[in-house]
């Protein structure tokens, strides 16, 4: 750590670090000399002019050319058997349980803790968001969620990025927080773009960045998240022997902001029985980049868009709804869709859920899987107390939003068909089993 | 005339639990709550003897770099006071003997083992017969636990607590003792404050409702006058209804379980058995 200090108190300064066991050292002064100068002893062995150091280095000038890449659509049938299918998204990597890992390290350290990482009847339903109190003494919390999905950079990265900044905010929303109050973080892991002799699609890389950032434009002042900070990784590439593997583009999209009591948070865990449920925002087959897809064999070409005005009207509204207390247990879509959300939101609460595929407002080829695993952004699932129907749906009057089912006492998580026949009837409790086998060590 | 409640929170070197522990005795009722940095107490610009109650937070003492609180504890055995003619060890006994309160939480109790404070058989405070080691999984925990209580237990900062729930949170929290002996003493004269047990209260050494696999489920121990009291869970942490896990689901009360330990503890000081 380097500190400036006013020599008038540097003895002070000195004595205080003395007490407190820290090691301090008076290494030079501030100048106007406009030079950087480092002696060693009365030997110099650095002289730089300060204007070089900071505004010295040579610009590179690149090339960027952006062609979008083209892959074939799948063509592999909806399974006979959508409930197996289900059971093997949820243990799928990007999908399942992560609680092994998120307990080896300390989320409630200073006492504020509101919403952890892991929620629901038997502390284990994966949270979309985090609240802490950062003043013991106020019920202010502040609100951490994050977004990533760099499968979509296969498809175009530009996506990848809306997408991620958009997951992050529909993730702190869906907790209670205030969208007038957010900031985010832009967190590139990124593969080297500069073209070369090793990295000969340098171009075609550097687009990509220049999308990402163009997304990033486009959907923070959309959505009015300035970026506070950021990191970028940018050599995210080993070579063995001939084989260069690089990096998927990826951007970790963290936001941070403010719910202002913290009493009115909400968690993604079913509630109680005989709730409905809800699906909020428009689905449609938008399927590319998608986990089910990759399940298939397949990367296709319709990744996910955001349309943030759209999305924006639906926030707000669900704000309202929240801060009204009318929202039992709000949980984001994302990887694995509407199917993984459901049976997350069913088997945190330990409870069954029974939706009908025909009831959700869907755009797109009319297949039972598409409709359960698209990754369409900016949707929630929503469960709400009976008693509360008629102000949820007041509130959210303006927006595409339809109740699909109920909440159930009996364990079984079921999905009817658009052909109304029974396609998923599986127990809660193994689809449970089978999300936290993968990482469960 | 009630006398003043003073409670001192020490913290530096690692320590990071001392502003909810200081929140929970200012919530407690204490009517005066410093967070005092060791080096204070060091250069004698801060006196234990002004305090009734001393409490030493969770958090990771010098790093854990010789197994947990271990440097801390050499520092409190070794460590003179600057400009006195006393060791810090000295001032610390003066306390005790005064009838100070201890608690240790987490750090704060592997602090306490590791200096002896506790168990403290054969009232000598400064040799250890117990550790708290790794956890027998291996690895950090972060969850809530179970306990019960030890009704036998002379602790004064447990009251009538039958059942709690409190968040472990560490890495070296397996209760262990030096010997048969050593543990036999330590029940027999009923310094076991409590246990991990089930959502039931039946006492386990089953994982993870026994998140460390310590030796008889111990969580926490007193010593035999019960003013100083060492704990593995942070009740500190669970000072309101929304600190506790399933809070969103569960209608519960708005003072969380764990600020009873603090507020037996300043009534105990405000009574005449102090």
């Amino acid at each position: 750590m380097s500190l400036a200090v006013d020599p008038k108190k540097v003895d002070r300064f000195m004595s205080l670090a003395r007490r407190m066991g820290v090691e301090a050292t008076v290494l030079g002064k501030f100048t106007n000399s406009g030079k950087f100068h480092v002696r060693y002893g009365s030997k110099t062995v650095a002289y730089l002019d300060m204007d070089f150091l900071h505004d010295g280095v040579p610009q590179m000038k690149l090339s960027a050319k952006w062609k979008a890449p083209k892959h074939p659509e799948p063509a592999f049938a909806e399974p006979a058997d959508l409930g197996k299918a289900l059971t093997r998204m949820l243990a799928r990597l990007n999908i399942c349980s992560k609680e092994s890992v998120v307990r080896q390290y300390d989320h409630e350290v200073q006492g504020g803790s509101v919403v952890k990482p892991m929620v629901g009847v038997q502390n284990d339903g994966p949270s979309d968001a985090g609240i802490v109190r950062p003043l013991l003494d106020s019920m202010e919390g502040v609100v951490v969620a994050h977004g990533i999905c760099p499968r979509y950079s296969d498809i175009d990265a530009y996506h990848m990025t809306a997408c991620a900044i958009d997951e992050a905010v529909r993730n702190a929303v869906a907790v209670g927080a205030d969208l007038d109050h957010l900031a985010g973080l832009d967190n590139f892991c990124w593969c080297d773009p500069v073209k070369s002799a090793k990295t000969p699609d340098g171009e075609f890389k550097l687009a990509q960045l220049v999308r990402a950032n163009m997304a990033i434009y486009d959907y923070t002042t959309a959505y009015g998240v300035p970026c506070i900070s950021g990191k970028d990784s940018m050599k995210n590439d080993y070579s063995i022997g001939l084989t260069k593997i690089s990096v998927p583009p990826t951007l970790l999209y963290s936001v941070i902001g403010k719910i202002r009591d913290v009493r009115k948070a909400v968690t993604m865990d079913a509630k109680r029985p005989q709730d409905l449920v809800y699906i909020l925002g428009e689905t449609r087959d938008e399927l590319g980049g998608s986990e089910w897809f990759a399940q298939n064999g397949s990367v296709g070409s319709k990744v996910p868009q955001v349309n943030a005005k759209k999305a924006m009207k639906l926030y707000r509204a669900l704000h309202k709804a929240i801060k009204a207390g009318l929202v039992a247990s709000c949980h984001d879509c994302s990887d694995g869709g509407m199917g993984v959300a459901l049976a997350e939101t069913a088997f945190a609460g330990g409870l069954g859920i029974h939706i009908d595929l025909k009831d959700v407002p869907y755009r797109g080829k009319k297949r039972n899987d598409y409709i359960l695993f698209s990754e369409t952004a900016s949707r929630f699932v929503v469960t709400i107390h009976p008693g509360n129907q008629r102000r949820f749906q007041k509130v959210m009057t303006g927006n595409v939003f339809s109740e699909i089912g109920f909440v159930s006492a009996d364990g079984w998580f079921e999905v009817t068909g658009i052909n109304g026949r029974l396609e998923v009837k599986e127990k809660i409790n193994r689809l449970k089993e089978a999300w936290q086998k993968p990482l469960n060590f | 005339m009630p006398r003043k409640v003073k409670a001192i929170v020490l913290t530096g070197n690692g320590t990071n639990c001392e502003m909810e522990m200081a929140h929970a005795c200012k919530l407690a009722g204490a009517d005066m709550v410093d967070i005092v940095h060791i080096s204070e107490l060091l250069f004698g610009e801060k006196k234990l003897s002004g305090y009734h109650f001393l409490n030493l937070p969770g958090g990771f003492l010098d790093g854990d770099d010789l197994g947990s609180a271990k440097a801390g504890a050499n520092r409190f055995l070794h460590a003179p006071i600057s400009g006195a003619d006393e060791m810090l060890i000295e001032e610390l006994l003066k306390f005790i003997n005064a009838g100070g309160l201890i608690l240790g939480v987490c750090n704060g109790f592997q602090l306490m083992v590791k200096l002896g404070l506790l168990p403290a058989l054969d009232n000598n405070f400064t040799k250890q017969s117990t550790t708290l080691t790794f956890n027998d999984s291996g690895r950090f925990e972060d969850r809530w636990v179970y306990l019960k209580a030890n009704a036998k237990s002379p602790c004064v900062f447990t009251g009538d607590i039958d059942l709690v729930y409190y968040p472990v949170r560490h890495g070296e929290g397996k209760f262990v003792v030096k010997s048969a002996s050593v543990l036999e003493k330590i029940e027999k004269k009923n310094l076991v404050v409590f246990q991990y047990c089930n959502a039931e209260g039946a006492i386990t050494t089953d994982y993870p409702d026994n998140p460390n696999g310590s030796t008889h489920a111990i969580a926490g121990i007193c010593n035999d006058t019960g003013r100083l009291f060492g704990l593995m869970p942070h009740p500190e942490a669970f000072l309101h209804r929304t600190n506790h896990p399933r809070w969103t689901r569960e209608v519960l009360p708005e003072e969380g379980q764990g600020l009873a330990i603090f507020g037996n503890a300043v009534r105990f000081i405000r009574s005449k058995d102090f």
